[in-house]
């Protein structure tokens, strides 16, 4: 016990120290109009072309050839570099997780199956050693979000360079989440069940997962009359729900639970998003005709079923995007989020054409998480997030990301990395 | 008929006599004395004497259990019972030398769970071995007591003679032979110490050692070395050991008997077939049969040439659910193939000159033995070659061929008694056992199926019986109405039914029939509304002679049989061919550098000329490589994949003594899906759950070959070896606190005294080999461990050890450690902090292999930074970049890529990560990792820069031979998926028999393992405990 007590000290110590660690101070607000002149801007709308972007008080105030400085404006010159919308990761559990291992560090999801009253945002530690290392490969807005069993919370897309989760805070309640029970039968030595155990609490959980649709239901059918006798905090949370502004995003893989899913979604009307999607190309056009969006995870993906091709995983983003299924990119994890942009270049091989991919994680990223009025494209009137990369920002040889705006901020693109290797370096030149 | 009946009746009556008795030897009879002779003729039968030998017409005499003759057309001596068995066969009893009959079963351990604490330590008493799965000392003749109820299923089948012995633990202990009559042990015991059970399942051992395949294995062999040793120690009476009188052990002082009674090693598929017959050749263990599993067909040439009789369930499986479309999701290849091709393992096997005897071990109802017996025979298998494998062969396997196997003189009276033959679709009436009958229920032989014309009330009723005993059916008509039969009960020659008569002429009445069968006259009553009898009599019309079941010649398999045999396995293997590859930008990852539009050679196997626009020797294969990119093979210093059942033998803190080149799995698709990403070795090596882990296996990624095909031929050895976290069980569970040591000082201390402890075996087994014979005659030889051996190979310079390492203080720490006990520490693997302390590790003369840019996933690596290549590498350290993951395997290129990126590393130098570094890592670099004259032709073909995230591999090779080919991949897909649905047509065509079998014979594939899997595998796998967190990985694909 004694040698617990210590070991739990030092963890927390040394998580201490991470807090200790001091991240960049977030940028000020855009006090003078930027002129951004002669990159390729890729718009994400319009094909990429040379011109100038002009930012003013946070907003994208111009695009457009040989754009003349307003009075007092900065002025770059960004000949031969590449300007995208800062791109949007959605679905990872950035400033949620500090180290996956420790559990004080921790904050992601909550015991029991009906969540739905949980809002993501609260827990976001702006402060996060790891946001940093995401803002320097390009990414500029992440959809955080509450994992655990069945109903799990509602997700928020966050900015990622601000003081505090209030002042990070984009949108909340970008949807409902629904981590949808296992369809599939299991039959590995790992497997603790019978198939029959299995099927059996399969059907017990889908029961239970639509009563508790039904329950919410009868609270929301109530609460219309004046009939509720106090507040229940989990149903009067899906109030939205069933006025349909708060959309349901499921959790799921195999075909069988993304159609029990869409039955769902039909039943109450309301716009689903399939987060995960392994199996999603399997139905790309049942999809497609049902307006299903579709965040995917796995472009890195190993197969999921031994017989299927190798690059399976990596060439269903393609088939999905041929179908007409608008569709994002996610990793899924918190610290490997900075590798999306890789993934996004990686599956554009295997089918997804690379305007696809780009809007993968720009415009159709926004639009999903309800955002592309303001985020996601390179648009006169939306907010003033760009990236700056040297080049293809996709590709390992190209991406080296100069710059970020965050309306209209420039974000120090220093992160804990850099100070260590910058320490580090000092060690070996002193010794030399 | 007639004869055969009375006779049956005859039998009948036998059957309800005394036993032959061979009692009152040494067990005194009370009251009367049993004294009823044994004297049977069996006549008229046919009979096999043994395989391919028939008799006709022939008469066996049994005399006080023997059979004293087989005669043809003889006449029954005086004095002998006569059965006349006319129609019916007679075969010699079968044998099964895999049960566990008549000894109590294993209790089941209590079930395992994270929340139980390790067990390290067995109870220890009368001389037992050190770890609970060894107790080679248990005789189980010992414990045997004849099982009536146990022993009928297996008559049943024609079983009259089983070997057994507890199936539980790896040494189990001596079987016996016995009899599966009834009467006191002492008189059916045939062999009271047979063959040694063993396997490689721990079985309701809680022990936490071993923990995984490789332990197993492991522990077999020190156990195995063991015994020679203390027969060597014992051999002479007060030899020493280390001053120190040799101990008393139970277990291995039973294994002196190993070479003389032989082994059983039971074994679950081919792959473990073929390792145990390896780990038996080992010890030059000769008299062994293995258990196979009905997968042997799938690898038949590595099995045939063990030179091993195998012992063959017939468990054949029920085919994969593909009920609903939806279920088809879950079905694999793999698993349709083998529900095609199981059945005619047995065949194969024949064919290929394998000798094999038959067991009933596996099924879930014996009953299903003689089904599946006759579906082998269907897929193939001649009968005279399954009456060989349940007769002759086990006799001569058992040593009993003098007295079993045969219907012959002199031989013991266990007789099959089968209505028809028994290899078509023949009943098995009765067994006898050493002149002792055993019927099974009412033998009757009355063929009531036909037509019978049986009047009531002036109306006459057409009867016709159809079918076979007991299911007979039947229907009434009159005129062109017809009406079904209800309650039909037969008894002997006695037939009763009811008729409702309905349907036939609106009555309401139901008559009811009762009548005897003779010869071809049923005679009997009607019984109608009043309860009045109504005699009545009719002559059976034969019904159509009823054509003996023609096997139907099963289908044609429509699956493919490749290596291995699961989707994208290869029908055959790649063949070397000489090369002249035009026009490539060629990454030499050599001096040479980066040389555009240029040609290479490659003959036997080996680069042979690299240059611009050479000339095509003759005979050379011309590839186009114009626009196309060639590097060497990608090497991955850090991968698990290849193994099989635990990545860890993470019980103990030094395993040492386990080698992954025991479990390699040459069917583990990832191979393939390596190749696909241009790999072309790897280094597989123990999970980091121990500081001084097991012996690593490097692999030449050649998909189709077997598990010896696979490793990297001339290899130089090397191991694991782990610091930090995993090894002090930071996150293992707060039960896992009690095993020593639980933290980075006790690591260091640990590992030096481990070093210690080798030395002095050294010098102890030096100081042995400097005696003269004289001396070394009047001690005990040391004992060879397997252990301190491994970790003499390090202090000697032959092994290599590959350290798992994140943070400064232990990276340091192991080099002094090192330093001081005169090792070298040859490569720090995931080493995050080696930037702080690179500078020392150069020093030291190590190399390093890092992940490109993982963080996060633990306390320990707080302080990774994805530039820790460049400073390292900028400090003179040979540096490489691993995967530790299937999934990150495939795009290596990609990993390197991260340090041009993040740091301005140079990309030829960033390739060399993923080639030539870690080839120098593994000490293979003199044969692959560049593309230089001379070296092993391993080389990918890619359509674009290496390092983009665009390049795509199009091509891989290995040795000169194409192991992956994009456009054959895409041909392949379309293969695959047209096999897998012609074979679930098959599945649906095939109805209700396709879902007859077994639900648990297919193979199931490991999953993904990573460096910190510790789950105990065996208790997983052999389902004395159960999983209880999914393999959804915390540091999966993406960590």
């Amino acid at each position: 016990m004694k040698l617990l007590t210590t070991l739990f000290a030092a963890a927390v110590t040394l998580v201490s120290s991470n807090v200790l660690a001091v991240n960049p101070v977030p940028a000020p607000k855009q006090s003078v109009p930027l002129l951004l002149k002669n990159a390729t801007v890729h718009s994400v709308v319009n094909a990429p072309a040379v011109q100038d972007v002009l930012l003013v008080d946070g907003k994208i105030a111009a695009v457009g050839l040989n754009l003349a400085a307003p009075a007092g404006a900065e002025v770059k010159d960004l000949t031969g570099k590449h300007l995208y919308p800062g791109l949007i990761a959605l679905i990872n559990q950035l400033g949620l997780i500090e180290v996956e291992a420790v559990r004080a560090t921790r904050d992601d999801r909550e015991v029991t199956a009906t969540n739905p009253d949980l809002q993501v945002q609260v827990a976001f530690n702006a402060d996060s050693v790891v946001i940093p290392t995401i803002r320097s490969n390009g990414f500029s807005h992440s959809l955080i979000y509450p994992s655990g069993s069945l109903i799990t919370g509602r997700s928020a897309l966050m900015q990622l360079d601000g003081w505090n989760w209030q002042d990070a805070l984009v949108q909340a309640d970008v949807g409902l989440h629904l981590s949808w029970p296992r369809m599939s039968l299991q039959t590995g030595w790992w497997v603790r069940d019978s198939v029959e155990q299995q099927q059996k609490r399969q059907a017990e959980q889908l029961d239970q997962l639509h009563g508790f649709f039904q329950q919410a239901q009868a609270y929301y059918l109530a609460e219309q009359a004046g009939l509720n006798r106090g507040k229940d905090s989990r149903w009067h949370a899906m109030l939205a729900f069933f006025d349909k502004k708060l959309p349901l995003f499921v959790h799921a893989d195999d075909p069988r639970q993304i159609r029990q899913a869409m039955l769902l979604a039909q039943q109450y009307q309301i716009k689903l998003v399939i987060v995960g999607g392994r199996d999603s190309w399997r139905m790309a056009e049942e999809l497609a005709a049902n307006k299903v969006d579709v965040i995917y995870t796995a472009p890195y993906g190993l197969p999921t079923r031994t017989d299927e091709a190798y690059d399976q995983a990596f060439s269903a983003p393609g088939i999905l995007q041929q179908a007409g299924v608008r569709i994002a990119l996610s990793l899924d994890g918190f610290w490997d989020t900075r590798n999306l942009v890789f993934a996004a270049g990686h599956v554009t091989r295997y089918g997804l054409d690379p305007a696809s991919a780009l809007r993968a994680l720009t415009l159709d990223a926004a639009a999903i998480a309800g955002v592309a009025d303001r985020l996601g494209s390179i648009e006169v009137g939306k907010s003033a997030s760009l990236v700056l990369s040297d080049g293809d920002i996709f590709d390992y040889r190209g991406h080296k990301v100069e710059q970020l705006w965050i309306d209209g901020r420039s974000v120090d693109l220093d992160n804990r990395h850099k100070q260590l290797h910058r320490r580090y370096q000092q060690r070996y030149q002193a010794a030399k | 008929m007639i004869s055969a009946r009375l006779s049956l009746l005859s039998l009948a009556i036998l059957g309800t006599t005394s036993a032959v008795s061979y009692a009152a030897q040494t067990t005194p009879e009370l009251g009367i004395r049993d004294k009823t002779p044994n004297l049977v003729a069996l006549t008229n039968a046919t009979v096999m004497t043994e395989p391919g030998k028939t008799v006709n017409s022939a008469t066996v005499l049994i005399r006080d259990g023997k059979i004293e003759a087989v005669r043809t057309n003889a006449t029954v001596p005086a004095g002998y019972q006569t059965i006349d068995l006319k129609g019916y066969h007679i075969y010699p009893g079968f044998i099964d030398p895999y049960t566990q009959y008549g000894v109590p079963a294993a209790a089941e351990s209590e079930s395992f769970s994270f929340g139980r604490r390790p067990v390290y330590e067995n109870e220890r008493r009368g001389g037992n071995a050190a770890n609970d799965a060894i107790h080679a000392q248990q005789r189980w003749v010992t414990q045997f007591k004849p099982d009536t109820k146990a022993a009928a299923e297996l008559l049943k089948s024609g079983f009259t003679t089983v070997q057994s012995a507890r199936q539980d633990g790896i040494f189990r202990g001596s079987a016996f032979v016995a009899s599966l009559a009834d009467g006191l042990p002492n008189d059916l015991i045939i062999k009271a110490d047979a063959q040694h059970f063993l396997s490689f399942s721990k079985g309701s051992s809680k022990q936490s050692y071993p923990s995984s395949l490789m332990g197993s294995v492991a522990l077999i062999r020190q156990t195995l070395s063991d015994a020679n040793w203390y027969q060597a120690a014992t051999a002479s009476p007060n030899l020493q050991l280390d001053g120190k009188p040799i101990e008393f052990n139970a277990a291995l002082a039973a294994l002196s008997s190993l070479a003389q009674q032989g082994v059983l090693f039971e074994t679950s598929d081919e792959r473990s077939l073929l390792r145990a017959s390896r780990l038996l050749a080992e010890f030059n263990i000769k008299n062994a049969l293995l258990l196979g599993s009905g997968y042997e067909y799938s690898r038949l040439e590595q099995v045939k040439a063990t030179g091993q009789p195998l012992l063959l369930p017939l468990n054949f499986p029920a085919a994969p659910n593909v009920t609903t479309a939806e279920q088809r999701l879950d079905v694999n290849l793999a698993d349709l193939r083998h529900w095609e091709r199981a059945p005619a393992n047995p065949a194969v096997l024949a064919q290929a000159g394998i000798p094999f005897a038959l067991t009933s071990h596996g099924l879930e109802k014996k009953s299903d033995f003689l089904p599946n017996l006759r579906k082998a025979i269907q897929h193939g298998l001649k009968p005279e070659q399954a009456l060989a494998a349940l007769t002759t062969v086990p006799a001569s396997l058992l040593g009993l061929d003098s007295t079993l196997g045969k219907v012959a003189a002199g031989y013991q009276a266990d007789l099959v008694i089968s209505r028809g033959d028994v290899f078509v679709d023949g009943e098995i009436v009765a067994t006898w056992l050493r002149g002792q009958e055993k019927r099974f229920g009412p033998v009757q032989p009355a063929q009531f199926t036909g037509e019978y014309s049986l009047s009531f009330q002036g109306e006459i009723y057409s009867i016709k019986l159809t079918g076979t005993l007991p299911k007979l059916s039947g229907e009434a008509s009159l005129g062109e109405k017809k009406t079904k039969l209800e309650n039909i009960v037969v008894q002997d020659a006695r037939l009763q039914f009811s008729l409702p008569l309905a349907a036939l002429n609106e009555q309401t009445t139901v008559l009811q029939f009762n009548g005897v069968l003779t010869g071809n006259h049923l005679t009997g009553y009607w019984l109608d509304a009043s309860g009045t009898q109504i005699a009545v009599s009719a002559v059976q019309q034969a019904a159509a002679p009823v054509t003996a079941k023609a096997a139907a010649a099963p289908a044609p398999m429509l699956s493919q049989l490749t290596f291995p045999n699961r989707a994208f396995g290869l029908a055959t293997l790649p063949e070397q061919q000489n090369l002249h590859i035009k026009n490539a930008t060629v990454w030499t990852a050599a001096e040479q550098g980066v040389l555009p539009s240029t040609d290479v050679l490659v003959r036997n196997g080996k680069f042979e000329k690299v240059g611009q626009n050479l000339a095509t020797p003759r005979g050379y294969t011309v590839i186009d490589a114009a626009g196309m990119h060639l590097t060497p093979g990608i090497i991955d210093e850090h991968s698990h994949i290849a193994t099989e059942q635990g990545v860890n033998e993470g019980s103990h803190a030094n395993t040492a003594e386990v080698h992954l080149g025991d479990v390699t799995n040459p069917d583990d698709i990832n191979i393939y899906r390596a190749l696909a990403g241009g790999v072309t070795a790897v280094q597989v090596l123990h999970g980091s759950a121990n500081p001084i882990g097991g012996q690593a296996q490097i692999l030449s990624l050649r998909w189709g070959a077997d598990a010896e095909g696979l490793k990297f031929k001339d290899a130089p050895p090397s191991i694991k070896f782990a610091l930090g976290e995993n090894v002090k069980q930071s996150n293992w569970g707060t039960e896992f606190n009690s095993r020593y040591p639980q933290s980075r000082i006790g690591v260091e201390t640990f590992i030096r005294d481990q070093f210690q402890a080798a030395k002095e075996y050294q010098a102890a087994w030096q100081a042995y080999n400097k005696l003269s014979k004289r001396e070394q005659g009047r001690v005990a030889p040391p004992r060879r461990d397997y252990q301190l051996d491994t970790l003499v190979e390090i202090l000697e310079g032959k092994r290599h050890i590959h350290t798992h390492s994140y943070v400064a203080s232990e990276i340091l720490m192991l080099m002094q450690v090192a330093d001081e006990m005169g090792f070298k520490v040859n490569t720090y693997t995931h080493i995050l902090e080696g930037y702080k302390v690179a500078s020392e590790m150069k020093a030291h003369g190590a190399s390093v292999s890092t992940f490109a840019d993982w963080w996060g996933f633990k306390m320990e690596v707080n302080d990774a930074i994805p530039t820790n290549t460049c400073l390292m590498h900028e400090q003179g350290l040979l540096v490489s970049v691993n995967s530790d993951d299937p999934g990150l395997l495939r795009r290596l290129n990609q990993e390197a890529a991260k340090s041009t990126m993040y740091c301005d590393m140079d990309e030829h130098e960033a390739l060399k990560m993923v080639t030539i570094n870690p080839a120098k890592q593994l000490k293979i670099a003199d044969k692959v990792g560049s593309i230089e004259v001379g070296k092993q032709a391993d080389f990918v073909l890619w359509d674009a820069e290496p390092l983009s995230v665009y390049a795509m591999v199009q091509q891989t090779w290995i040795n000169g031979a194409r192991y992956f080919d994009r456009q054959q991949d895409l041909a392949l897909r379309q293969d695959i998926e047209q096999e897998r649905q012609l074979l679930i047509q098959k599945v649906l065509t095939a109805g209700e028999s396709a879902r007859q079998g077994s639900t648990t014979v297919y193979k199931q594939d490991d999953p993904i393992w990573h460096c910190d899997d510790n789950d105990d595998w065996l208790k997983l796998r052999f389902g004395f405990g159960k999983h209880l967190h999914s393999h959804g990985h915390s540091h999966g694909e993406q960590h």
